[in-house]
């Protein structure tokens, strides 16, 4: 009987000292994959505010229905008006990576990285990784939108809005739309692997993480490796249309930019009444109206885009210098000249 | 007679005394929607269509293979002016109206357009209020595995003028009376660029007619266009009755057949025509049966359509 009293004590005694010993913690480690908001969640820093609030009916299932093809189905039944007559926003947005170095925005190299992906070349800035960003609308968009640009800059909401009623010509979202919308915008977000780190990089962040090293430092080094803004310049056509901008044109190069810019829109009248085809006779009305001061003329629509109407509110919207380099204006326009002939 | 005109006057007879006998505006339309849902099992997917075929959905007065796209209206205005016979008193027909169209096709599909239209009409008949469907069964490929696009078109007219008393084609005992309809096959190929051609077979049957003419005409009929420019194009089109019909009515009136040349301009949204055209009518059910002017008498007049795309 002592002997079993004895043997209880001892089992008991070992499980309270254990209980106290410390913890052997596993190393942290990031992993491509990883959503970067959450390795910098991870690091201390503080988090995006525009995360999805996810009120009745919100679910990142309509946001993609509603991004994709403007109608979804409402939470009590019954699907929601087309949200625009005559856009989606793929129609001027990728929803993928577009560009091979994040911290640049490098029009030639977007161009070659669509090629080489199959995507097309657009003038809106690719939804992946918008919540990563902080500002919106940025650089000379208010020369365009003016003071409705002001709400938009640093809340992602409105932003959403003013494209969807402005860019889009369509209706204003309902709250549980915008939410749904920004729920899907989330399952967009960047990852590790977007940012091309090296392995010295990764190295430092799992350092940081495991509090070996600065996890200031390895915030603003992930920080350093995507834009937190997508720049924008307005920039006017050439003052000499006829002479352009003086540089030798790469027909092969406009040939890209016609295929996977201009007829993403125009192709089949897709999105625009004007149609675009392959077809000597639209080179030669192209080529005719270069010069011009016309709606017809590359260099107007291309710098200016096109303006609403009464009647006819879907509009064009111009390639920015960020888009649109002048070097690729006139590879354009050289490959333009070689197939009109 | 030799063999094919016997066997073509048997097919005709037949299929014209059947079609008589139909004589239930409820029956009539049953068949046509039938005939609508039977050709749309032989629809076939395109990969590449070809694209515009013909830049309208109309040509100078018959229908093009081209249906409204999904989801857009397409709101159209014609106009045909007097004869240009009547010289500088009537400024060259500018002055009169021989017929007005208000009209709108919307497209449920690429395919399928549903439309309805209102003519001032230039026959006897007139206020006339024209549903029309259109059904595209093939479309041209680019590759050229299909060589054709095929659309089957149907419009019914009823004249909404008021009855006059006596044995006149105006004195509308009953409602059926009031209707006729045509069915049309488009065939259509786009050559290049620049040549488009379309052949249209057709069968026209009026309700009531004059004593001595006849309730059905099969009509074949010939369309092309011939683009000039991005924006500019020549189009024309003619059809050509096949009824055995007599060429005098009441020993005055002569049926000639309806054809006309314009121009079509492109300006994105809109499509103008300016032509010319010895048919008074702009809807199949008049411009088909009743032409009446003469291109050898100089019996012709200056017509123009609008026709405006809107996203819905």
């Amino acid at each position: 009987m002592k002997k079993l009293f004895l043997i209880a004590v001892l089992i008991v005694a070992t499980i309270i000292l254990t209980s106290f010993l410390p913890e052997e913690k596993s190393l942290l480690k990031i992993e491509k994959e990883d959503a970067i908001s959450e390795v910098l969640k991870k690091l201390g820093d503080t988090p995006i505010q525009h995360q999805a609030k996810f009120i009745k009916g919100v679910s990142s299932e309509i946001g993609a229905d509603l991004a994709l093809r403007g109608i979804a189905k409402k939470p009590n039944g019954g699907n929601t008006k087309k949200q625009s007559k005559h856009f989606v926003c793929t129609s001027c947005h990728n929803i993928v990576k577009e560009d091979p170095d994040l911290r640049v925005s490098d029009p030639q190299a977007r161009l070659n990285y669509a090629k080489e992906n199959g995507l097309p070349f657009l003038q809106g800035t690719s939804l992946y990784g918008i919540v990563n960003r902080t500002s919106f609308y940025n650089g000379d968009y208010d020369k365009k939108y003016g003071k409705l640009v002001e709400p938009a800059r640093n809340n992602i909401r409105e932003a959403i809005q003013l494209c969807a009623v402005e860019c889009a010509q369509g209706r204003q979202l309902k709250n549980w739309e915008v939410e749904s919308v920004l729920a899907w915008l989330w399952t967009l977000e960047l990852r590790m692997e977007d940012l091309n780190l090296s392995e010295a990089d990764y190295q430092t962040v799992n350092a940081a993480l495991n509090n070996n090293g600065s996890k200031t430092a390895a915030i603003e080094l992930i920080k350093s490796y995507y834009l937190q803004g997508s720049p924008a310049t307005f920039i006017p056509p050439p003052s000499d249309r006829k002479v352009g901008y003086n540089l030798k044109g790469n027909p092969k190069n406009g040939k890209l930019i016609y295929e996977l810019s201009c007829q993403h829109c125009h192709e089949d009248k897709r999105y625009s009444y004007f149609d675009l085809d392959d077809e000597t006779l639209t080179f030669k009305h192209l080529d005719k109206h270069i010069s011009k001061y016309s709606r017809y003329s590359i260099y107007q629509v291309a710098r200016y885009g096109t303006p609403p109407m009464n009647g006819k509110k879907a509009y064009m919207p111009q390639y920015t210098q960020e888009k649109m380099s002048d070097q690729m204006m006139e590879d354009l326009r050289s490959y333009i000249e070689s197939r009109s002939r | 007679m030799n063999f094919l005109e016997k066997r073509q006057n048997f097919i005709y007879n037949n299929l014209h005394n059947y079609l008589n006998n139909i004589s239930s505006m409820k029956n009539q339309f049953l068949i046509i929607i039938c005939v609508f849902f039977i050709f749309s099992t032989f629809q076939i997917n395109a990969q590449d269509p070809v694209f515009q075929t013909f830049k309208d959905t109309r040509i100078i007065n018959s229908h093009s293979v081209e249906t409204v796209p999904d989801r857009k209206l397409d709101f159209r205005i014609g106009h045909r002016f007097g004869n240009t016979k009547g010289g500088w008193q009537t400024l060259y027909g500018l002055e009169s109206a021989a017929d007005v169209l208000f009209g709108f096709e919307y497209g449920l599909s690429n395919e399928l357009t549903i439309g309805v239209s209102r003519t001032k009409g230039a026959g006897e008949l007139s206020a006339l209020i024209s549903p029309s469907m259109k059904y595209r069964i093939l479309h041209q490929k680019e590759d050229n595995s299909m060589p054709l696009s095929l659309t089957l078109m149907g419009v019914s007219t009823i004249s909404t003028m008021k009855s006059t008393a006596g044995d006149e084609l105006t004195n509308f005992d009953k409602f059926a009376h009031r209707v006729s309809y045509t069915a049309q096959i488009l065939i259509a190929r786009k050559f290049s660029q620049r040549f488009t051609l379309q052949i249209m077979p057709g069968y026209t049957h009026r309700n009531k007619v004059d004593f001595d003419d006849v309730n059905g005409i099969f009509s074949v009929g010939a369309a092309t266009r011939i683009q000039i420019n991005k924006v500019f194009g020549i189009i024309a089109d003619a059809t050509f009755l096949l009824a055995d019909r007599p060429n005098e009515i009441d020993g005055s009136q002569k049926f000639f057949a309806p054809m006309g040349i314009g121009l079509e301009i492109d300006t994105g949204g809109h499509i103008f025509q300016i032509n010319f055209t010895n048919a008074t009518g702009i809807i199949e059910n008049d411009y088909i049966p009743y032409t009446t002017s003469s291109w050898g008498d100089n019996e012709f007049r200056l017509g123009f359509t609008i026709s405006r795309i809107f996203n819905l």
